[in-house]
């Protein structure tokens, strides 16, 4: 019941990683299956949520490594806002959607982790098998290649940087 | 800490937070602001996160005319064609600030502090088609990187006058020794047999020496096969 309630969670983060609904989809209901066999091993029921996160990004790598995922073509996708968030959603917040779909994974998978799993850079590292620098460059890497993909201009004094090859 | 390092954790956490970071961030006005636009966007990623992706795969457009195919690959031929002889006519500066550019973007190299193993220096030069009868104990960052087409050794070095970053471009020619300042950074490139060697430090560090010493270290070896690799 308390792995259910966290469904909707599970299934936006897999989604994130997966970039298609139907294979999140399968990768979250595989987590959950193997979640509940192996409930014993959760102690704390308040750290249910970031166990379950790892299951599902664990199973994600699972299933990129066992077969090639079919890629979607960022270029012949569109990221369609549904009813209920169209009204809210502005150019630019789409645009981001769109910048956060086409960072390759090794970026987008810790940034994901960190932003809407909430998981420290030591436990990113931890869990990618990373050095710490590691995940604190690929990190900086990605939210420099958002603000490049975005067409943000650095603020004045802040320009210094570039984004990476 | 430095600029770099202040940068490379406010990127990777904007609420990086420590004595260190506040004291640096209290005397330098350009790393405020970088703060600042890292906040936004991260508050940004938070909202454009909150809901799932909804990707659908657009429907495919009616097919263009055959002239229009036509047009389009002549397009492309004279496109490629202008691009070769822009690519040809390039300016050698140009090869300083892409090397410099380089740099920029593997910030951690600077960071490195402990010695790479024989084997990891081994493999980034012999990748390359490189050798160097440098004592392995100077070298503190060894990777084989892409730049401009190719797998070059990008080594940092500790000297007498601190860390310094070296290129070796087995497939870049320069006439003559090129000296430059950018980015923050002092940057020599020195010819050496058929290619080249980038040297940089930060500030105003010393790169001469390091360039000459290394000219005379550097052999080139039988080119190995070229390797079939994704651009990183």
């Amino acid at each position: 019941m308390l792995f259910e309630s966290m469904r909707p969670d599970l299934l936006r983060f897999a989604q994130w990683l997966a970039r298609d609904r139907s294979i999140a989809e399968d990768i979250v209901q595989e987590a959950l299956l193997r979640a509940w066999r192996s409930r014993d091993a959760l102690k704390d029921p308040a750290a249910a949520r970031a166990w379950l996160l790892t299951i599902v990004r664990r199973e994600h790598a699972r299933l990129y490594e066992r077969k090639r995922l079919e890629l979607v073509c960022l270029d012949d996708a569109v990221d369609v806002p549904d009813s209920a968030t169209s009204a809210a959603a502005d150019a630019e917040l789409l645009t981001l959607r769109y910048a956060i779909m086409k960072l390759p994974l090794d970026y987008r998978e810790p940034l994901v982790m960190q932003v809407l799993g909430g998981f420290s850079t030591e436990e990113i590292a931890r869990e990618l098998e990373l050095t710490n620098t590691a995940v604190l460059t690929r990190l900086f890497r990605a939210r420099l290649k958002l603000r490049d993909l975005c067409g943000v201009s650095p603020a004045p004094g802040a320009a210094a940087r570039e984004a990476p090859a | 800490m430095t600029c770099e390092d202040l940068r490379l954790l406010i990127g990777a956490d904007p609420d990086s937070a420590g004595p260190e970071l506040e004291e640096h961030l209290r005397g330098c006005e350009g790393c405020r602001a970088f703060r600042e636009e890292m906040r936004r966007l991260n508050a940004d990623l938070r909202r454009a996160l909150d809901a799932p992706p909804d990707i659908r795969v657009a429907r495919p457009r009616r097919a263009a005319p055959a002239w229009r195919e036509y047009a389009l690959a002549a397009g492309v031929v004279l496109a490629t064609a202008a691009a070769i002889v822009v690519w040809l006519l390039r300016p050698t500066d140009t090869l300083a600030h892409e090397v410099v550019a380089h740099v920029k973007a593997e910030p951690e190299s600077w960071l490195s502090s402990h010695n790479v193993s024989p084997g990891s220096i081994d493999h980034a030069l012999k990748s390359s088609g490189v050798g160097l009868d440098l004592a392995s104990d100077k070298i503190v960052y060894a990777q084989s990187c892409w730049f401009r087409g190719h797998y070059v050794p990008h080594l940092v070095v500790e000297t007498t006058h601190g860390p310094a970053t070296v290129l070796i471009l087995r497939h870049e020619q320069v006439k003559a020794r090129d000296n430059f300042r950018e980015g923050g950074m002092t940057g020599v490139i020195v010819p050496a047999g058929d290619g080249s060697i980038a040297v940089l430090a930060r500030g105003r560090g010393q790169v001469d020496d390091v360039a000459s010493e290394l000219r005379e270290e550097v052999h080139w070896l039988p080119e190995p096969a070229t390797i079939q690799k994704d651009h990183p």
